[in-house]
């Protein structure tokens, strides 16, 4: 599939996402995008689908306990605490945890296979009318690896010198020099840039093959699933 | 008519020295030249300066005039002057823009406005000249630092350049692989500057040379001229692929480390080190050498404790410390001396001590990343030396270093050897001092990101 149609598909399961109350409903997109972004390397998949789950998972697990709704059959009563009022679980507070857990399973898993499984670059040069804008999409989205790579060697380095990375506050020694390593790297990257002459008038774009039945399909479900959201989920 | 011209050419950064002092230098059609000199010399700025990103992308304070291809570059910037010019820079990671290898190729080409048609034929013959087109479809992500290097060049060559500029490009780059990229540099047929620390290579393929020192060019002659030159006042670089020096061979005693058998694999990705064994002794250098991907980055981490092997056992005997491979980019505290005393509970006053040993007491309350590329590494084996380890660990501790720095390592890994240490350093360097030297074999390519 080409990126364009896929891209637009991801979004608009992000979008309906946001659309959509039904738990079942919002399962089966987390579900369907759980196995699109299942077929990216495992090396490059875990971190992305870990960090979805474990969020999506929190949300679910602690949203119950932090706010009431008011309606539904009162399944636990606790001790009141300051700030955060009376702990209790409610059956409607838990289907509004599930609810909203799943949205962020969603969006998330929709922006891991948009990062893991889409040609960035074919979307770069699709983008006629907006490339800078795209590129710049697209060198943030390759952003993450590249971070994961320096947390990696700033951990290693810290380590190799017998000092152990313990806890939060080990870890986040190391958000300091990831945001400056980021900043040299940027400046790096764009001087070459710069060099190979981005940003010279008459740019054209390298031939790219055309749209497939599969890619026009892509793009008529992404408006059939926003559509639909909006309207009957 | 000269390609390129410099005329009394100086440049400052902002809030700097010059870093280039009163350069004049003329460029023919086709000349391969070797720019050489000690780091900080000036050397990246002169080619900073020919492809208009000095002063366009770097502003500071410029004087005198750069011509390229008749191009004024006070006037033209590096957009307008690429297609003439392009530039490989050191590091290939922080230059790669796409995704997918061809994607990286035609890139340029795009942006010079290249008709559509002829960029796949462009992109492919660059990846066949530097022997990538096997990699066309693959992902840049996936490719070992070699591969990037080769990848950068043949994107640069698909531009079609008159003048190609090299900074370092095999610095990441094991003996064979260089001797690869460079021959593909040969070929390409167009003007060169090369800037590089193995001097030996620079000078097989250069027809002039041209040798920076403080910002000033000292030296501008032809190959056969400038060896006989070099030979008398710059020795170390003058090329001519020495043996190491004997290495004292009394004083080594019980084992630091041991390691046997061991295998290791990362994520579900093949096995690397197919049972190596390695033993380190007090006293003792031992060097493990081998092309890139042959596991020794990973049998340096085992070796450490940064690893653990999947099989296989690794004894240290007392406690052992890491020097990651560029370790000025990996550099975790918000002042100098906090770095250094890192590795000591905080203790500042051994920190002193052992910034002043490497010369790099006046930069005590300065930021790690203000300081220049040589003063970062230095400061980077400062933080491991601090504790005074068992076992040093060092993985390409010579890469991208000048000659000179290269011997004042040498040195001190002498220094740490004499005091008692093991010393275990993952090398492509032949020059290095060891007392043994371990050949691990490649099966293969390794990506950078695995």
């Amino acid at each position: 599939m080409s990126p364009g149609p896929a891209t637009a598909l991801l979004a608009a399961a992000a979008v309906a996402a946001f659309l959509v109350d039904g738990i079942w409903a919002l399962a089966a997109m987390a579900t369907v995008l759980l196995v699109v972004c299942l077929r990216a390397p495992m090396e490059r998949r875990w971190l992305y689908i870990g960090g979805v789950v474990f969020s999506a998972v929190s949300v679910i697990v602690i949203s119950p306990l932090t706010w009431s709704s008011g309606g539904g059959t009162l399944l636990w009563e606790g001790p009141t605490l300051p700030v955060i009022g009376t702990l209790d679980i409610s059956s409607d507070e838990i289907r509004i945890a599930f609810v909203n857990g799943l949205r962020l399973a969603v969006v998330g898993l929709a922006f891991t296979a948009y990062t893991l499984r889409v040609d960035h670059d074919r979307l770069v040069s699709a983008a006629g009318f907006a490339r800078r804008s795209a590129l710049a999409v697209a060198l943030a989205t390759r952003l993450v690896p590249s971070l994961e790579r320096d947390a990696t060697g700033f951990a290693e380095s810290v380590r190799g010198r017998g000092v152990a990375l313990e806890g939060v506050r080990g870890y986040a020694r190391l958000l300091s020099p990831l945001v400056a390593g980021s900043l040299e790297r940027a400046t790096g990257l764009a001087e070459a840039m710069e060099a190979r002459g981005f940003g010279r008038t008459g740019a054209t774009r390298a031939p790219r093959p055309a749209w497939t039945w599969v890619d026009r399909a892509a793009l008529a479900g992404a408006v059939l699933l926003v559509g639909v959201s909006a309207l009957w989920l | 008519m000269a390609l390129a011209r410099l005329e009394g050419f100086s440049f400052a950064y902002p809030g700097g020295v010059p870093a280039v002092r009163d350069a004049s230098l003329e460029l023919a059609p086709g000349e391969v030249v070797a720019l050489l000199g000690p780091s900080g010399s000036g050397k990246s700025t002169l080619l900073r300066a020919l492809a208009g990103l000095v002063p366009h992308f770097h502003g500071g304070r410029f004087s005198g005039r750069v011509v390229v291809g008749g191009l004024d570059t006070r006037v033209h910037g590096p957009a307008a002057l690429a297609g003439t010019v392009a530039t490989v820079f050191q590091d290939p990671e922080n230059q790669i823009v796409m995704t997918r290898v061809e994607n990286e190729v035609a890139f340029g080409l795009e942006n010079l406005g290249v008709p559509p048609g002829q960029i796949w034929p462009r992109v492919e013959a660059a990846l066949d000249k530097v022997g990538v087109a096997h990699l066309a479809t693959r992902r840049t992500t996936e490719l070992s630092g070699g591969e990037l290097q080769r990848v950068c060049l043949a994107s640069a060559l698909a531009l079609e350049p008159q003048l190609l500029l090299l900074d370092e490009p095999t610095s990441q780059l094991d003996g064979e692989g260089a001797d690869a990229f460079l021959a593909a540099v040969e070929d390409a047929g167009c003007a060169v500057v090369i800037c590089e620390q193995r001097v030996d290579r620079a000078l097989a393929i250069a027809d002039r040379v041209v040798m920076v020192e403080e910002g000033r060019i000292v030296l501008d002659a032809p190959v056969c001229e400038a060896r006989a030159w070099l030979s008398s006042v710059r020795p170390r670089y003058a090329g001519g692929l020495e043996a190491a020096d004997p290495v004292p061979t009394a004083g080594r005693g019980g084992e630091v480390l041991r390691i046997e058998g061991a295998h290791f694999a990362y994520g579900g990705g093949p096995e690397i080190l197919g049972g190596r064994s390695v033993t380190v002794r007090r006293g003792e250098i031992v060097a493990l050498e081998g092309r890139n991907g042959s596991g020794k980055t990973t049998l340096a981490k085992l070796a450490a404790g940064l690893l653990e092997p999947s099989s296989g056992t690794v004894a240290r005997s007392g406690r052992a410390t890491y020097l990651s491979q560029d370790p000025g980019r990996y550099l975790v505290c918000e002042t100098v001396i906090e770095e250094v005393a890192l590795g000591v509970r905080g203790d500042q006053a051994r920190a002193a001590a052992e910034l002043a040993r490497f010369g790099l007491e006046f930069a005590i309350c300065r930021h790690p990343r203000d300081l220049s590329s040589g003063e970062r590494e230095r400061l980077g084996i400062a933080a491991v030396a601090v504790s005074e380890p068992d076992l040093l660990v060092l993985d390409e501790p010579t890469r991208g270093i000048d000659p000179d720095r290269k011997a004042a390592l040498a040195s001190w890994l002498l220094g740490q050897a004499a005091a008692g240490r093991g010393v275990l350093v993952a090398t492509h360097d032949p020059l290095l001092p060891a007392h043994t030297r371990v050949r691990l074999d490649a099966p293969a390519e390794v990506p950078v990101a695995v």
